[in-house]
């Protein structure tokens, strides 16, 4: 191919080195090198035209081993080569279909070591509901359901009385104060273990994962929730991630999904024992209510109160029926043997602590349930209970001056 | 008396065996009081930390050898 005549060929343009190739004539046009000529129309392409959207049909999608990508868009007349580098194709959720429809924004160039123009593609968006990230969803899904790590009979239950809830999520957002705050007014004695996390962005899955399995290690932490706020379908992508979705299946715990968002389901919600809407539901489920407990707590003593009550009148009806019976039969004998058996009456009686409080002797027992056995045991100003044969009396310790024995 | 402090929920279960057991039949009277004692020992441990009203807040640290550590965070986000 010869050189085409071409005006002002000693331009700016002129390649390293070409001066040399004006011929002693003088007549002769400059020839470009090759390198130049795709210099200058990779140029004047770059810059006649702006970033753009195109969309057409994806045809021909090759991820090559060095991570970048290679398409082609078509539409019924036309086709343009594009390329997506690495940086940008670790974005995407998956890998378009053949034939998918898409919008992707990027330039047009040229690719001067073939001279080709191409797309250099940025941002690819599928069309149709949820696009790409729906083909993502669906192939993990159906990987991870195959693998069984979906099935409802992996669901865990939720300790009642967890001791501490460890919380997977950003350490800034308001997800982690709308969990501390629900926390705090319902259970304040909990301990809170923060597994900080980025919940978004490059990188997100990874470090998520890697909290997790912090929470999960640590052996501290009797349930974890793993969540963040509210967001778009891309902010929240990174809880329908692999690594998520194994970080979860794999705690030894029963972990709590709150990804704020009701409408969309995320892989992690599927993979964790309970889904909650909310950061702020997720603390609600992990935790008791204080006043439920106050309120469980005051029906456990009224019935071991009267439990023990019950079990005392029981045995005290035994107790008579069984002095009743020993004195009829007494009284059928003769002196000698009644004289023992009146003995005996009288050492059961003195043996049974029942006998004890049905003769007048009452049982102090102090705020935990222990018996007071001595004057150490009372405190002036301070509660005891006494236990006398049919009931308890509440009492309190007038002042100090105890008098003490030896024994 | 060294062994560590029993959980919240190892104290309910604990709590709710008691109750079955006093409800139940066939305890002698040591046993009967015994477990009303340790029942209402339990009431009083968790109504005290029902009002034990500070929310511990602390952050998971990964340490050497796949060891986990954790720090107090005073100022939580």
């Amino acid at each position: 191919m010869s050189p085409r005549p071409f005006r002002d060929a000693g331009g700016a343009r002129r390649a390293p080195g070409a001066a040399g190739a004006w011929s002693a004539g003088g007549a002769r046009p400059e020839a470009y090198t090759v390198a130049a000529v795709n210099a200058m129309a990779k140029e004047m392409l770059e810059t006649a035209l702006p970033p753009l959207w195109v969309q057409g049909e994806v045809t021909g999608w090759k991820r090559h081993t060095s991570g970048h990508c290679y398409f082609g868009l078509r539409d019924r007349s036309a086709q343009i080569r594009c390329v997506l580098f690495r940086s940008d194709a670790q974005r995407l959720p998956a890998d378009p279909e053949e034939g998918m429809e898409v919008r992707t924004l990027g330039r047009v160039t040229l690719y001067e070591a073939r001279g080709e123009y191409q797309f250099v593609a940025r941002e690819i968006e599928g069309m149709g509901a949820g696009g790409l990230w729906r083909i993502a969803f669906e192939k993990l899904y159906r990987k991870l359901d195959a693998e069984g790590l979906l099935a409802p009979e992996r669901k865990r239950p939720l300790p009642r009385h967890p001791a501490a809830v460890a919380v997977v999520t950003s350490p800034v957002g308001a997800a982690l104060q709308d969990m501390l705050r629900v926390i705090s007014v319902r259970a304040p004695w909990t301990r809170v273990l923060l597994s900080p996390a980025r919940v978004q962005g490059e990188g997100a899955p990874s470090d998520l994962a890697r909290a997790i399995r912090l929470a999960a290690r640590s052996g501290l932490a009797d349930v974890i929730i793993v969540g963040r706020g509210g967001g778009s379908t891309e902010d929240l992508w990174a809880f329908n991630d692999e690594v998520v979705a194994r970080a979860i299946a794999s705690s030894p715990v029963p972990v709590i999904s709150a990804v704020g968002h009701e409408i969309d389901t995320t892989i992690a919600d599927l993979v964790a024992d309970l889904r909650a809407a909310t950061p702020s539901a997720a603390a609600e489920r992990a935790v008791p209510d204080r006043a439920a407990m106050a309120r469980e707590l005051s029906t456990a003593e009224d019935r071991v109160r009267s439990g023990l009550a019950r079990w005392v009148l029981k045995r005290r009806d035994r107790i008579e029926n069984a002095r009743t019976a020993l004195t009829r039969s007494v009284r059928r004998t003769s002196r000698r043997r009644k004289e023992l058996l009146s003995q005996y009456g009288e050492k059961l009686d003195a043996l049974s602590p029942l006998g004890a409080l049905r003769r007048g002797f009452a049982v102090p027992l102090g705020r935990s349930g222990r018996i007071l056995r001595s004057v150490d045991a009372f405190e002036p100003g301070g509660a005891f209970d006494l236990r006398v044969a049919d009931g308890t009396v509440p009492c309190r310790v007038e002042d100090a001056d105890f008098a003490r024995e030896n024994g | 008396m060294t062994d560590p402090p029993l959980t919240l929920e190892r104290r309910m279960e604990r709590l709710d065996a008691i109750v079955a057991k006093l409800e139940g039949e066939g305890l002698e009277l040591d046993d009967a009081l015994a477990l009303f004692e340790e029942g209402v020992s339990h009431i009083r441990e968790v109504e005290r930390m029902l009002h034990d009203a500070d929310l511990r807040i602390e952050r998971l640290i990964a340490g050497p050898g796949g060891t986990v550590e954790t720090e107090p965070v005073r100022d939580p986000g």
